[in-house]
């Protein structure tokens, strides 16, 4: 079942067009990641998925019911995290956390403020003010004010900027759990495209507000063709640089390291070459493409 | 409207008030300051003018009667440019918060802040200069009543001001207010005004609450014609201010502003 719809959407400040009728949906317990270079649209995107946005054109569904008609009764169910806002500074956390839960009608509010402390661990820094703290840690909080109300679905913009890896490793788990247990859908955006590979079921991939891509991680890296080989060089660095060249092969040096970028179905051949070459290499590392391939490819069309 | 989403906006601005020097010093220092200066002033006045006793009646009144369109009027703007400040609108909205509660709160806490503002400062005058708040009686809700809606509509439109043109305009919040105190005859009676500005005074409903209470402390009693005329356009008023807020936040909407702030 679609939890999440958008349908043409389209948004227009002027005569510049920020989002170019964008179509798609998520699923129960799907985790979807909306990616594009900066300005590519996806934080209008965003912004018009959680009612905070007049789309020019197209609209909006969750649960199959339409989100400016049904606002209130959807927006119950649905909360929203990002870096880049913040709660007031000048109250505490657990105050923060009081006003929010109020807002969505949280039962036993305390005991779920409690809870939702632990699973974020920011209980030591409820009696300390917003202004206080650090960037990891608002990031904490601002993810624990998004798991306030058991949202079905979270709309999540750069979830684990600013966090350390370990605290980051600890989210993605975290989400991957909540998707598991409650089937919480969620969209997310984020530059990092390991967490992306990681966390997401399927990825859209906007450039200058359209779609490109719509595909799982996985499928998106296989269009990229070109794999990289690295090699740590014994003996034949120059003899390999030259073969690359008159091969027309992209490569990089670093010392007695050299990474070759080819596509993928040509490796074995190539191999064989440099070694009938006589060229001795200590290490060698095949880099299948990634997610990141695509994405910088992408950038540079 | 849900009860649970207003005091969710209540608790949010009155956990700021408890943290905020800023916000405790305007609703009792200034206040406290006001009082001296011109409770003092006054009696001095009155040295002169022994058989004008009531001068420090009515300067007491003006100052405290305007403490209630000053706070109606500041706790809207003043609190909405706090979550600008803050860049906690989109938190507010990405909840099921719905406009009209929004508004509720800001005018329930105007409300709320004006009634303490106001016994704060009535308890002062009366402990420093022997000033009773209750000398105007039955007429003192009324008053109350007017006072408080123009603060709320002068407030609406400095908020639609704010929310539409963004915090460069922010002065308006501490300023607006001040632009319609010579017109409302604080301390001196509409008669007093040029023409032209008594014609303005005219369409000021606090206008009619001043020169109400000036008649009251002269007279004991007062025209109730001046409190429905007040009334009226304060309604008139309130109306098109939140009108002119609705469409200024739909702007907002338009130009999807709420994450920038």
């Amino acid at each position: 079942m679609d939890i999440l719809q958008a349908i043409n959407l389209t948004k227009k400040f002027a005569e510049f067009v920020a989002v170019d009728n964008l179509s798609f949906s998520l699923k129960e317990g799907e985790i979807l990641g909306i990616l594009g270079p900066n300005g590519a649209g996806k934080t209008t995107t965003i912004q018009m998925l959680l009612g905070v946005l007049t789309p020019t054109l197209g609209e909006v569904y969750y649960f199959g019911k339409k989100l400016n008609q049904y606002r209130e009764e959807i927006l119950e169910q649905v909360n929203f995290s990002s870096t880049y806002t913040n709660l007031p500074w000048d109250l505490t956390v657990e105050e923060n956390l009081i006003f929010i839960s109020y807002l969505y009608d949280i039962k036993e509010r305390f005991k779920r403020i409690k809870k939702i402390a632990e699973i974020f661990k920011i209980e030591k820094l409820l009696k300390q003010k917003m202004m206080e703290l650090s960037s990891g840690q608002i990031t904490r909080v601002n993810l624990a004010k998004a798991f306030i109300n058991f949202p079905k679905v979270l709309l999540l913009d750069e979830p684990t900027a600013s966090l350390d890896p370990e605290v980051a490793k600890y989210i993605r788990e975290f989400l991957l759990e909540e998707r598991k247990k409650f089937q919480v859908s969620i969209v997310l955006t984020s530059h990092n495209m390991r967490e992306v590979e990681e966390v997401c079921d399927r990825v859209v991939f906007i450039n200058k507000g359209k779609i490109i891509a719509d595909d799982t991680p996985y499928s998106l890296a296989q269009t990229v063709e070109t794999s990289h080989v690295d090699f740590l060089i014994k003996d034949g660095l120059k003899r390999l640089q030259e073969y690359a060249v008159t091969k027309g092969l992209s490569y990089k040096i670093e010392g007695r390291y050299i990474s070759v970028s080819i596509k993928e179905k040509l490796i074995g051949n190539f191999l064989k070459e440099i070694m009938e070459k006589g060229i001795v290499y200590d290490e060698i590392s095949i880099d299948k493409p990634t997610l990141e391939d695509y994405f910088l490819e992408k950038i540079k069309k | 409207m849900k009860t649970h989403r207003i005091i969710a906006i209540l608790l949010r601005y009155i956990f700021l008030f408890k943290h905020s020097f800023d916000r405790l010093s305007d609703a009792f220092y200034w206040p406290t300051i006001d009082l001296l200066i011109w409770g003092l002033t006054s009696l001095y006045f009155r040295k002169f003018m022994p058989d004008q006793s009531y001068i420090v009646l009515v300067i007491m009144s003006g100052l405290l009667l305007w403490l209630v369109v000053w706070r109606g009027q500041y706790e809207i703007t003043v609190n909405l440019l706090e979550d600008l400040w803050n860049k906690n609108l989109v938190n507010i909205f990405v909840s099921p918060l719905k406009f009209s509660e929004w508004i509720s709160s800001f005018l329930l806490l105007g409300l709320i802040k004006a009634i303490i503002s106001l016994s704060f400062a009535s308890l002062l005058a009366f402990f420093l200069y022997k000033f009773k708040i209750f000398i105007f009686g039955f007429y003192l809700l009324p008053f109350f009543i007017i006072l408080i809606m123009m603060g709320w509509w002068v407030g609406f439109i400095v908020a639609g001001i704010v929310l539409r043109y963004g915090t460069r305009l922010q002065t308006l919040a501490w300023a607006a207010i001040a632009v319609v105190s010579p017109f409302s005859a604080v301390y001196y009676p509409v008669s007093i005004l040029p023409n032209w500005a008594q014609k303005i005074a005219l369409f000021v409903p606090t206008s009619y609450v001043f020169e109400g209470a000036r008649e009251v402390i002269s007279k004991g009693h007062l025209d109730p014609n001046k409190l429905y005329i007040g009334f009226a356009l304060d309604c008139f008023y309130l109306c098109l201010s939140l009108i002119f807020l609705r469409k200024s936040f739909d702007k907002v909407l338009e130009k999807g502003l709420v994450k920038l702030y």
